[in-house]
């Protein structure tokens, strides 16, 4: 039975928080991404690789221990995005607390990449997320990504994180519910349609 | 691996024929899939293919190709009975290309059901013609033809060739692009 308790949220104390605050605030986020790698395809690989001694993107400060996408601060979707994974994505993107941030990585999470025109292939994640940072290759380097990170830096240090700010950022998409985070995502055929199934 | 022989086999002998080639030693399944042939001059329709293998001597491997053609629309009956794994590969094939298969069945009673498409997509998308809807908002980036596209191929002459319409491009019915 799942409990209806509100997404964890940044606090009026932040919103109301005088501008010196908010710029410390900003400086403490933007090196502390927990981030939690949505690999679907070869570039996960390059994300990997980012993320290993050479490239070192903890260096940057993105974490890349986050155990889900409820403890993560970015989202970095690395590869291709199919119609039957992208509600995966939608819903793991709902479970991560706000403010959060989606790099997404590749040509195929940017617009589907080789695969534009398939039968089974979402032309672009940015069709079911917002997305802060798009980095373009394929697959792209891992240097790319440092820079999309570096970008999503500056970005965060440049954003207030009023209510109306947040308000704006996410106001093309609903709020999830407890119950639809954990709605089951495959339909057991035997139980009939969704809503039916016995819990 | 290489296939080392391919063997036509009629509609009606489908799984009679698949059991002679167990009972030869064929026994290991490899996988089943169809081909397209609706634009065949002769017999159009479906090649419903599948691959055995022999495995008995592991350092020679055989192998072999099975195909019969089922007319659009056509039942073939399921190899199910003979190998149990046909069961995924069948419902893959039906929901790929719509061919139905007689007498299917995975041990659960719910028939061939869809396996990897999303929920409610229409159509079979590995049809020839199963239109690609981005096609019809956006045309092909790159050249489709020899001597299409940027550059020198436009100037130095192509060779004529007719134009083929490729499976999947929307007609000029769709509207412009």
């Amino acid at each position: 039975m799942p409990v209806d308790l509100p997404m964890p949220r940044v606090g009026p104390l932040a919103e109301h928080a005088p501008r010196p605050i908010k710029v410390v605030l900003n400086w403490g986020r933007r090196y502390s991404l927990w981030v939690f790698n949505f690999g679907l395809a070869c570039c996960a690989i390059e994300f990997i690789a980012t993320s290993m001694g050479s490239h070192d993107f903890i260096r940057l400060g993105v974490i890349p221990f986050a155990p889900g996408p409820r403890q993560a601060d970015l989202m970095v979707v690395s590869g291709t995005v199919t119609d039957k994974m992208a509600p995966a994505i939608r819903r793991l993107y709902d479970q991560m607390p706000e403010p959060k941030y989606v790099i997404s990585f590749g040509a195929c999470s940017n617009s589907g990449g080789p695969y534009w025109d398939s039968y089974c292939v979402t032309k672009g994640v940015d069709q079911i997320i917002p997305v802060d940072v798009y980095v373009p290759g394929c697959p792209p380097r891992p240097e790319a990504l440092l820079q999309g990170i570096i970008r999503l830096q500056e970005k965060i240090a440049a954003e207030s994180l009023s209510g109306a700010a947040l308000r704006r950022k996410y106001a093309a998409h609903r709020t999830p519910s407890a119950a639809e985070l954990s709605r089951p995502l495959l339909l057991d055929a035997r139980h009939g349609p969704a809503g039916q199934v016995a819990r | 691996m290489k296939v080392t022989q391919a063997v036509e086999i009629p509609l009606a002998e489908w799984v009679s024929s698949v059991g002679d080639h167990v009972s030869q030693g064929f026994s290991y399944f490899d996988w089943l899939t169809a081909v397209d042939q609706t634009d065949a001059t002769d017999e159009p329709g479906f090649d419903v293919v599948v691959h055995l293998l022999d495995v008995t001597a592991p350092e020679r491997l055989r192998s072999v190709l099975l195909r019969t053609r089922v007319p659009d629309g056509a039942a073939v009956a399921s190899l199910t009975p003979v190998f149990h794994g046909a069961a995924w590969h069948e419902r893959e094939t039906h929901e790929m290309f719509g061919i139905d298969f007689a007498g299917f069945d995975d041990g659960t009673g719910l028939g061939l059901r869809p396996l990897l498409l999303p929920d409610g997509f229409e159509g079979t998308p590995l049809r020839k013609s199963f239109m690609l809807a981005a096609r019809a908002s956006k045309p092909w980036p790159g050249a489709k033809e020899p001597g299409e596209g940027h550059g020198e191929g436009l100037r130095s002459g192509a060779p004529s060739r007719r134009r083929v319409q490729a499976p999947g491009v929307p007609p000029p019915e769709w509207g412009p692009r």
